[in-house]
């Protein structure tokens, strides 16, 4: 298990960077809030161009081969410059299935699309207040889905779901064309996140897991795209940090710089520590996939991450003052997306429960 | 198997052949005084010494092992499980005695005294803080004065840990209060037992004695005890304080591990429901989890870089600040959870233990060695690239700063 990256891993780091950097543009990213059922596009055009969308994708199947931690950082700079379709995220949940799932034949229709990103995926697990519901109202009988998963991410575009459902046995972990699904698209706060309630009729779909088997790989693929989704956080966090500590020592106030009061410069110093603990989950929990420490590597990586980015959107707001709460400087679009990604993958309230279920030994 | 692992199971396995003599278990089972427990702490740094587990990083010639600082982290990391009786040797090993091995005059002396230092025979202390200078080390007033060849020097000191069993200390003094504060220091070490030095211990809230009021009532210097220029005091002690960069950490802030929180929950109910199925005791323990496994995260990197041949980042400054004022809140909720349980309280109670000795001293840990505040100003100015506070006393001679 290494925590130091290596130098490909160093290069994909730098690259997604610099590809994000030259691309972004705030203007576009504005104009995404008010529109339901707009992605954006062009990040999404580079993630396939970029090969971000077959990074983890096995060999075989036309990927790379490569794993959490590549995807984890590729996923940090999204996060920086809240680019970011929400397919990245769970393509990768949906590949993972595939392939612990053992289903050569599904993975070998599939995947080859994924990698070259003819086919998004979306992971409809929620119900109501449920992250992972003990038992789903969503219902699995003779190969068909019936029943709605409500406000999925990116299922407004996504051709392909991974579907939480209860079956004759207990749950299902079921893959779905969703062709033959309702969308009803979500009007949000965060709307490029594409969110849809899933309806299906009798939706035709395959299972990749059942009973038992399904739970466990359930919360493994939860699991992975929440450490996915915290290195995403982390990347938003710290540009929140740089961007308080860029407006701190240009802005004056009282005769001088507003980062020599201590009230400024302590909340910049607290946010710069919550920003490390959380990388430092981060990269403890991508090195950390497959084996049994992951699952609560997983869970301190996402309630750090998930702090660190929600405490910094609210203090860079705070500390930029008037000028932080305008449309057009857009440091709403980091508070959205700490928001939306506070939510995705299970919130603060299910990590804290799981982690100390995991820790305590009590029955899942 | 790495070196450093070997060298890490080597250790491990001496440690357990001392244990059963010196280890905590086997101490606190004697009650002792803290002068017995200072005595078998001299015959254990004697036995490490002999073992080859004494100065691991330091040069050989100067009487060190001639080992990495990866090797050294390695073994405190071991010896800190044990609850070995080496605390009053950690400030006398860990800055006096390196910034005498650099500056000191006199080598065949100072080996004399490394040696003996090492061996548990002789303790040095550190006398930086002043009644009117604690973070603001350079407003410190304690003065020497040109006396012939030498210096005479009168003044006070404070919070000097174990100043009483001390057998010399290495100080900074005012050698010119008509310049800048920082400018007019100088650096010295001083015999503890000399005429006109006179310690007094101050007992700490939370019961123990272990730091001292200094006096020094015209005590003489030789001049070939001055370490560093005369004025160049300031740059000595900022030396002083990051020498020992390269310590042992603990995410639990030296307070009980979070084991520890979860099996007292486990006893205890709230309103007669379990306490460990109460959601602001499950919120408490995943958020310490989460933020103690991000503290061991970033010291396994800084290990991992260590060995890599990098230097770690600076985000190993967050230690300290981040663990103990997290261990002060959560020792106040394990209390609280206790009820009134908690009210039976042993003030000698080991403080990674206990939740009562762990509150109760918590407060000098946020304090001792970096106050929070200043580690927060060190983080933005040092790290982050932000301004200073304002500094009235900034460019102004010291005998003109305003009162």
């Amino acid at each position: 298990m290494s925590i130091l990256y290596d130098e490909g891993q160093q290069a994909i780091a730098t690259e997604s960077r610099r590809v994000l950097d030259a691309r972004a543009s705030k203007d576009r990213l504005l104009k995404l809030l008010e529109q339901v059922g707009e992605h954006d596009a062009a990040f999404w055009d580079t993630a396939v161009e970029q090969g971000w969308t077959a990074l983890a994708v096995p060999e075989e199947h036309g990927g790379l081969g490569l794993g959490l931690v590549e995807l984890g950082l590729v996923a940090q700079a999204s996060g920086a410059a809240t680019a970011g379709a929400p397919f990245l995220t769970p393509g990768y949940g949906v590949t993972h299935a595939l392939v612990a799932s053992g289903k050569a034949d599904l993975a070998a229709k599939y995947l080859p699309q994924i990698a070259a990103g003819a086919v998004r995926g979306a992971v409809a697990f929620a119900e109501g207040t449920d992250v992972l519901p003990a038992a789903p109202a969503t219902k699995f009988a003779d190969g068909k889905l019936t029943g709605t998963k409500p406000a999925v991410p990116g299922a407004i575009k996504a051709e392909l779901a991974l579907v939480w459902a209860s079956g004759a046995n207990g749950p299902v972990l079921a893959l779905a064309e969703l062709a033959g699904a309702e969308r009803k698209p979500v009007s949000s706060f965060d709307n490029s996140r594409l969110y849809a309630d899933l309806t299906f009729a009798g939706t035709p779909a395959e299972v990749l897991a059942e009973g038992p088997a399904a739970l466990t790989l359930a919360r493994e693929v939860l699991a992975r795209m929440a450490v996915v989704t915290a290195h995403e956080q982390v990347g938003g966090a710290e540009a929140l940090l740089h961007i308080a500590r860029d407006y701190a020592v240009t802005r004056k106030a009282f005769g001088q710089l507003i980062g020599a009061f201590q009230s400024v410069k302590h909340r910049i110093a607290e946010m710069y520590g919550l920003v490390e603990i959380a990388r430092a989950n981060c990269i403890h929990a991508a090195a950390s996939a497959g084996t049994d420490a992951f699952l609560v590597a997983a869970a301190d990586a996402r309630l750090t991450a998930t702090e660190a980015y929600d405490t910094c959107a609210r203090d860079c707001v705070q500390i930029h003052g008037g000028i932080g709460v305008t449309w057009e400087q857009g440091l709403h679009l980091h508070m959205r997306r700490a928001r939306s990604l506070a939510i995705e993958q299970g919130n603060l309230l299910f990590w804290e429960d799981l982690l100390v279920e995991t820790l305590t030994g009590e029955a899942a | 198997m790495s070196e450093i692992e070997t060298y890490r199971a080597q250790a491990r396995a001496w440690l357990a052949s001392m244990a059963p003599k010196y280890a905590r278990a086997a101490r606190s089972k004697l009650n002792l005084s803290v002068e017995e427990d200072l005595a078998l702490g001299r015959q254990y740094m004697a036995e490490k010494y002999d073992a080859g587990y004494a100065g691991i990083n330091w040069k050989t010639e100067i009487g060190g092992q001639g080992l990495s600082n990866m090797h050294k982290i390695a073994f405190d990391a071991e010896e800190m499980q044990f609850g070995m009786p080496n605390v009053y040797f950690g400030i006398s090993l860990g800055m006096p005695i390196p910034i005498l091995i650099q500056y000191g005059q006199d080598r065949a002396w100072v080996k004399e005294r490394v040696i003996k230092a090492l061996r548990g025979e002789e303790i040095w202390c550190q006398l930086f803080s002043e009644p009117s200078g604690g973070s603001d080390l350079a407003a410190l007033r304690t003065k020497a004065e040109p006396d012939g060849n030498g210096w005479r020097m009168t003044g006070q000191k404070v919070w000097t840990s174990w100043a009483q069993y001390c057998d010399y200390g290495v100080i900074v003094v005012r050698t010119d209060p008509t310049v800048e504060k920082h400018k007019g220091l100088t650096y010295f070490w001083v015999d503890m037992k000399a005429e006109g030095v006179e310690v007094r211990p101050i007992k700490l809230a939370g019961g123990d004695s272990h730091v001292n009021e200094v006096f020094f009532d015209a005590v003489r210097l030789e001049d070939s005890q001055r370490m560093g220029e005369v004025g160049g005091g300031f740059g000595v002690a900022l030396h002083t304080l990051m020498i020992e960069r390269y310590i042992a950490t603990d995410s639990a802030g030296f307070g009980p591990h979070l084991d520890l929180f979860v099996d007292t929950a486990k006893d205890l109910t709230i309103n007669g429901k379990p306490a460990i199925k109460d959601g602001r005791i499950r919120s408490a323990i995943a958020r310490n989890h989460a933020m103690r496994a991000g503290l061991d995260s970033i010291t396994k990197r800084a290990f991992a870089m260590m060995q890599a041949g990098m230097q770690p980042g600076p985000e190993g400054s967050l230690q300290k600040l981040v663990a103990v004022r997290s261990r002060q809140k959560l020792s106040e909720m394990a209390l609280d959870l206790q009820g009134n349980q908690a009210f039976d309280f042993d003030p000698h109670a080991y403080v990674k233990e206990d939740w009562g000795t762990s509150w109760l001293n918590a407060p000098t840990g946020r304090i001792a060695g970096g106050s929070d505040e200043v580690l927060l100003n060190t983080i933005a100015e040092k790290v982050l690239g932000l301004p200073q506070d304002h500094r009235p006393d900034k460019g102004v001679p010291f005998n003109a700063i305003p009162a």
